[in-house]
């Protein structure tokens, strides 16, 4: 048995492996073409003053110009702002209202996996979708929401108007993802040790010095990560946000996507545009690398 | 006894607040369900006693731009799930099991899905047109394919470690091309992974919007987009709008119903695993 495996070892190691590479070399060559290709040349069209309606203006050079132009834009910043305030405040609700259903799903429950599956559908139901029913609920006049609001006696609210739009989107995405939450740190509730919770309970700890000293510890990786993987999906919403309120009213919900789509389809300014889209680019690597640094050491350690 | 009376009263207690819960959680979407069932003339009403009727679905199933849209969909999504499993399975089962140094090319994957679909936008809609291509099925079957490799070559990568090892090296000694231990001992093994990897990659292409909507016009322009023309169509007809969200949605309703189990795991594989 031992002779065989070393057999094996020499045999692998005598031949040059060049066989794994050829397995992957498929899906190398698309990434490659599709994704990094277009990448170089966005990085490249940044640097020009190309504007789809101007021919032959792909070749007058601009150096940093479009950078600088976009940097120094307050509609820019205001977008940026925008992006950040949506991810920030709709991350920390569905990463609240998730956990409270998740401590609750934690019980033993009849219909538990019933309650599961049906959780899920937000999840995955069409964001184009999505939007479209919001935009039926919000309905001002007639509108399920506040028709409700009169019922129960109060002020009808203009919820895609000036004041409320934002809110609103923030409402939809999260309805949207708190299953997402609820989920994965039900996962983490479920391989809480059972006998660190006894330890802490012969010790007379409390319900909530047990949820605060021993739960919340071993839940902080589960929901840190979900709320940066969620986080990064939610800078990059646009489907939602575009059907719903097209960036409106004013520039209360133009967030970075929606503003590139608008310079993107007005202007046809394409410098200008992909130069917005780097920028972009690099915010959105920043705020992810502490995700990337955790999950490329995930993939070291030995499966 | 009066402990395990109020135990399982405790329990049931709880279970009627998750239900309560659950119910007004999915009040929107079944609020929205529900006015596909409706005349146009009771659409805004607040009543949930309401004769049903079929008038929206039947005018947007009658309308054949709905259909169409609808068949690119399934077509569109079909073969990006297809080519996505048949790309990334290979290189997944590479990343498990050969000898190679695959972690910086696993972080360059998601480095990639990291990166903001509207930052490439602009550069693949002018390539697409540049080749001729805008407003077909091929390219966002392309497009849909790459994009979600990263994901699938992440999620099969943990199917893929979890049939031993010693099962490759076994069938190596006896003679096994890799090729053969991948296609008849490594793919029948992680077939429920392949399924579930298959289902994710399904929903993604079925949902996705903005490459659909920059990129085609109206012959291969998918579902998601039917939202938008209807919308413009029809004005106000809400159950019109109603029954094509109900449509549209069904399919990756039922898909994750019935794959529970598979898309939590996929869910929170890669995320916490680990």
């Amino acid at each position: 048995m031992p002779a065989g495996l070393r057999k094996g070892q020499i045999h692998r190691r005598a031949k040059v492996p060049l066989e794994p590479y050829w397995f992957m070399a498929p899906a190398v060559i698309m990434l490659a073409t599709v994704y990094l290709g277009p990448m170089i040349y966005a990085v490249m069209t940044s640097t020009t003053h190309w504007v789809l309606t101007e021919p032959g203006s792909e070749t007058i050079r601009a150096g940093l110009e479009n950078y600088k132009d976009v940097l120094g834009a307050a509609s820019f910043w205001q977008a940026v702002k925008i992006t950040l305030l949506y991810t920030l405040t709709s991350v920390t609700l569905s990463l609240t209202l998730g956990t409270l259903l998740a401590l609750l799903l934690d019980n033993e429950l009849h219909f538990a996996s019933f309650f599961r599956s049906i959780m899920l559908i937000p999840m995955v139901i069409t964001p184009a979708v999505i939007a479209i029913f919001w935009k039926l609920l919000y309905e001002q006049e007639q509108g399920v929401l506040n028709s409700l609001l009169v019922a129960m006696g109060f002020a009808k609210v203009a919820w895609l108007g000036l004041d409320h739009a934002f809110f609103a989107m923030v409402i939809m995405d999260s309805w949207q993802n708190t299953p997402f939450f609820m989920l994965v740190i039900l996962a983490g509730l479920q391989s809480v040790d059972s006998n660190l919770m006894d330890a802490a309970r012969v010790d007379g700890a409390n319900v909530f010095q047990r949820f605060r000293y021993v739960v919340l510890p071993h839940l902080v990786p589960y929901m840190l990560i979900a709320a940066a993987f969620r986080g990064i999906a939610t800078m990059n919403d646009f489907d939602k946000i575009w059907l719903l309120t097209q960036g409106g009213p004013g520039e209360a919900t133009t967030t970075i996507t929606v503003y590139t789509y608008k310079i993107a389809f007005s202007s046809f300014d394409m410098g200008r545009t992909t130069a917005i889209a780097m920028i972009f680019v690099v915010i959105v690597l920043v705020a992810s690398a502490p995700l990337l640094r955790h999950l490329f050491r995930t993939a070291r350690r030995p499966a | 006894m009066t402990f395990t009376l109020s135990h399982s009263a405790k329990r049931l207690l709880l279970s009627l607040l998750c239900l309560c819960l659950g119910i007004v959680y999915l009040f929107p979407y079944a609020w929205m369900v529900l006015t596909g069932f409706r005349s146009a003339v009771d659409t805004l009403s607040l009543r949930f006693i309401f004769e049903p009727t079929l008038e929206g679905f039947r005018s947007v199933l009658g309308d054949s731009i709905f259909r169409a849209y609808m068949l690119n969909s399934i077509i569109v999504s079909t073969l990006t799930t297809v080519v996505v499993l048949t790309v990334a399975a290979p290189a997944a089962f590479a990343l498990a099991h050969l000898p190679i140094r695959g972690t910086g090319f696993l972080l360059f994957v998601l480095v990639v899905r990291m990166v903001p679909g509207i930052a490439i936008l602009i550069p693949i809609y002018l390539v697409a047109s540049r080749l001729g291509v805008l407003d077909t099925h091929g390219v966002l079957i392309v497009l849909y394919a790459t994009f979600n490799l990263p994901f699938a070559i992440w999620l099969l990568r943990g199917f893929f470690c979890d049939v031993p090892g010693e099962i490759r090296e076994a069938a190596i000694i006896d003679g096994c091309s890799e090729l053969q231990v991948f296609l008849k001992i490594m793919l029948p093994l992680t077939s429920s992974g392949i399924v579930a990897t298959g289902v994710f990659v399904f929903i993604a292409a079925w949902n996705e919007f903005l490459f659909a909507l920059a990129l085609t016009n109206s012959f291969a322009s998918t579902a998601p987009l039917a939202m938008v023309a209807f919308r413009s169509e029809y004005g106000v007809q809400w159950p019109s709008i109603g029954a094509a969200a109900f449509i549209i949605s069904t399919p990756v309703v039922l898909f994750a119903v019935v794959m529970q189990r598979f898309l939590v795991r996929g869910l929170t594989m890669g995320s916490v695993k680990g």
